[in-house]
C-alpha cells in the first residue's frame, strides 16, 4: 500500500468475526389448531369471533393438545352404558377436519382383525382425556388411504406407552411408503388429485402412466382459489396468546 | 349455525340471530288499523338515508331513528305498548323461550316440477323419449279441465315461511345474539322476524319474560352471557356419568 506521508499506514485491527448463532435465531415453531382459521365465505366475522371465545373457554379448562396427521392418539371418553362409565380408544390420526367448535378428528386402528375408525368432535364435553401418544407428521395431510393399506400400518397397541418427545422444536416426519391391498380400492389413490406421496404403488408403468390423464396442472396457479391466511393467522395467534395467558 | 351441547352430552345444532338496531317506530290503535288488536311497527337494520326520497323518510323521522332496510308489524295488547323510538334488545328474549322465526327462503328462480313439487318424474332409460324430468299427466279426461293450484313448474323461493317452536337456548347481551334451535329460512346475513311462539303446547312456556320489553336504560344489570338451565357451560369440567 502507498502511504501518503511516508510513514508506515496505521495498523488496522482485522473485523471482529460475527457469530450467527443458528439456534436462537431459529424462528420459534407456533402451531395454531386449523380449526380456528375461519373458511372463505360471506358469514359475519362476528360469528366467528364468538365461537373462537367458546373455544378458548373450553381450551382453558380442558386441554386439547397440539397434534397433527398421523400422530397416535388415545382418547378416554365418557359413556352412560360403559361399566367404568368411560371408554379408551387408541389409534392414528387419519384426517381433521370441520372449522369452528364443530372441528372433528377420525381415528383409526385395527382390533381383532376389524378396522376400526371413530370420528370425535374436538369440543364435545364427552371427551375426558386427549393424550398423545407418538408424535410423528406423515407425508400427507389426509390418510384415508389407510383404509385400502395392508392392516400392519393401522395396527396400534392399545396398552402402548406414550414415546417420550425428545426436542421441543422438531416434530419428525416419517416418510414411510405404505403397501397396498390388491385393487379395487376405496378410490383411485394413484389419481394425481388426491396428490399422495405416502404409498408405495406396485401398479405397472402403464396405468401410473394412464392415472395422469386426469391431472389439472392449471390448478394451481388458478388465483381464485388463493386463500391467504397468513394475516389471519397472525390476528389469531395473537388474539389467542391473549386469552389463554389470563 | 354452531353445535351446542347439553349436560347429558346431547349436540343440538343452533342458528344464531343478531339484533341489529331494531327500533320500534309507530304505534297503531285497533280501531285505526281495523284488527283485533293493536299494532306495533318496528324497523331493523339502519341504512343510508340518501338511496330513498324524503317521503319515505317521514314515518323515521316521526320516530327520531335512522332509515331502517325492513319494518314489519307485530300484533299487540294494550298493556304490551311502547313508546316509539325505544330500542329492541336481544334481552327481549330469555333462554327457556320458544320461538317462531319467520324470513324469506332462499330464491332458486324459475323451478322444474321435480326440484319445486318433489315429483318422481320418469326412468332414465327403458325407451324414454326427452321425457326424464317432465310432470307427465296434469288433469283426468272426466275432469276436462286442470284445477286451480295445480303444481306446475315456476318461480320457487324468496317468499315469507316461518319456523314454529324454536327453543332459545342462549342470550348474548353485549352482541344482542340469540342462539335459535334448529335451522331458520332465509340465506346467511338475511333479515328474519322473531315472535313469540303461538303454538299451544308453549302457550306457558314464557316465565316471566320482560315486559313489555327489556329496557337498556333501567336498574337491571344482565350478566354478558344468559344460558339455559340444560346448556353445557364451557367454563365447567367434561361431562361425567356417575
Amino acid at each position: 500500500r502507498v502511504s501518503s506521508n511516508g510513514k508506515p499506514p496505521k495498523f488496522q485491527p482485522p473485523p471482529k468475526p460475527v457469530i450467527i448463532d443458528r439456534k436462537t435465531q431459529k424462528e420459534e415453531r407456533r402451531f395454531l389448531s386449523p380449526e380456528f382459521i375461519p373458511p372463505r365465505g360471506r358469514t359475519d366475522p362476528l360469528k366467528y369471533y364468538i365461537e373462537r371465545k367458546d373455544m378458548i373457554q373450553r381450551r382453558k379448562v380442558f386441554n386439547i393438545p397440539e397434534f397433527y396427521v398421523g400422530h397416535v392418539l388415545a382418547v378416554t371418553t365418557a359413556d352412560p352404558h360403559a361399566s367404568d362409565k368411560s371408554k379408551r380408544f387408541v389409534g392414528i390420526c387419519i384426517q381433521r377436519g370441520g372449522k369452528g367448535l364443530g372441528a372433528t378428528f377420525v381415528l383409526r386402528n385395527v382390533i381383532e382383525d376389524q378396522g376400526v375408525e371413530i370420528c370425535y368432535e374436538l369440543y364435545s364435553p364427552r371427551i375426558q382425556a386427549i393424550e398423545v401418544l407418538k408424535l410423528e407428521k406423515r407425508l400427507d395431510e389426509n390418510l384415508m388411504y389407510l383404509r385400502d393399506a395392508l392392516p400392519e400400518y393401522s395396527t396400534f397397541d392399545v396398552n402402548m406407552k406414550p414415546v417420550p418427545r425428545m426436542d421441543h422444536e422438531d416434530i419428525p416426519v416419517n416418510k414411510l411408503q405404505v403397501r397396498m391391498k390388491p385393487k379395487p380400492w376405496s378410490k383411485r389413490w394413484e389419481r394425481p388429485k388426491y396428490n399422495i406421496k405416502g404409498i408405495k404403488f406396485e401398479l405397472p408403468e402403464h396405468k401410473m402412466k394412464a392415472a395422469e390423464k386426469w391431472s389439472q396442472p392449471w390448478l394451481e396457479f388458478d388465483m381464485l382459489r388463493e386463500y391467504d391466511t397468513s394475516k389471519i393467522e397472525e390476528k389469531i395467534r395473537k388474539e389467542l396468546s391473549e386469552e389463554l395467558e389470563k | 349455525m354452531m353445535p351446542i351441547w347439553t349436560k347429558s352430552g346431547e349436540k343440538h345444532a343452533v342458528t344464531l340471530l343478531k339484533v341489529q338496531d331494531c327500533h320500534v317506530l309507530r304505534y297503531v290503535s285497533k280501531e285505526e288499523s281495523g284488527g283485533k288488536t293493536a299494532k306495533l311497527l318496528v324497523g331493523g337494520k339502519n341504512l343510508s338515508p340518501f338511496s330513498k326520497p324524503e317521503s319515505a323518510h317521514e314515518i323515521f323521522k316521526e320516530a327520531g331513528v335512522p332509515r331502517k332496510q325492513k319494518v314489519t308489524t307485530f300484533n299487540v295488547t294494550d298493556d304490551a305498548i311502547i313508546k316509539p323510538g325505544t330500542p329492541l334488545y336481544a334481552a327481549h328474549f330469555r333462554p327457556g323461550q320458544f320461538v317462531d322465526v319467520t324470513a324469506k327462503t332462499i330464491g332458486k328462480g324459475f323451478q322444474g316440477v321435480v326440484k319445486r313439487w318433489g315429483f318422481k318424474g320418469q326412468p332414465a332409460s327403458h325407451g324414454q323419449t326427452k321425457t326424464h324430468r317432465r310432470p307427465g299427466a296434469i288433469s283426468t279426461n272426466k275432469a276436462g279441465k286442470v284445477y286451480r293450484g295445480k303444481k306446475m313448474p315456476g318461480k320457487m323461493g324468496n317468499i315469507y315461511r316461518t319456523s314454529f317452536g324454536l327453543k332459545v337456548w342462549r342470550i348474548n347481551t353485549k352482541h344482542d345474539i340469540i342462539y335459535v334451535n334448529g335451522s331458520v329460512p332465509g340465506h346467511t346475513n338475511c333479515l328474519v322476524k322473531v315472535r313469540d311462539s303461538k303454538l299451544p303446547t308453549y302457550k306457558d312456556c314464557n316465565k316471566n319474560p320482560p315486559f313489555p320489553t327489556f329496557f337498556a336504560d333501567g336498574d337491571e344489570e344482565l350478566p354478558e352471557d344468559l344460558f339455559d338451565e340444560e346448556i353445557f357451560q364451557f367454563t365447567d369440567p367434561s361431562v361425567t356419568f356417575a
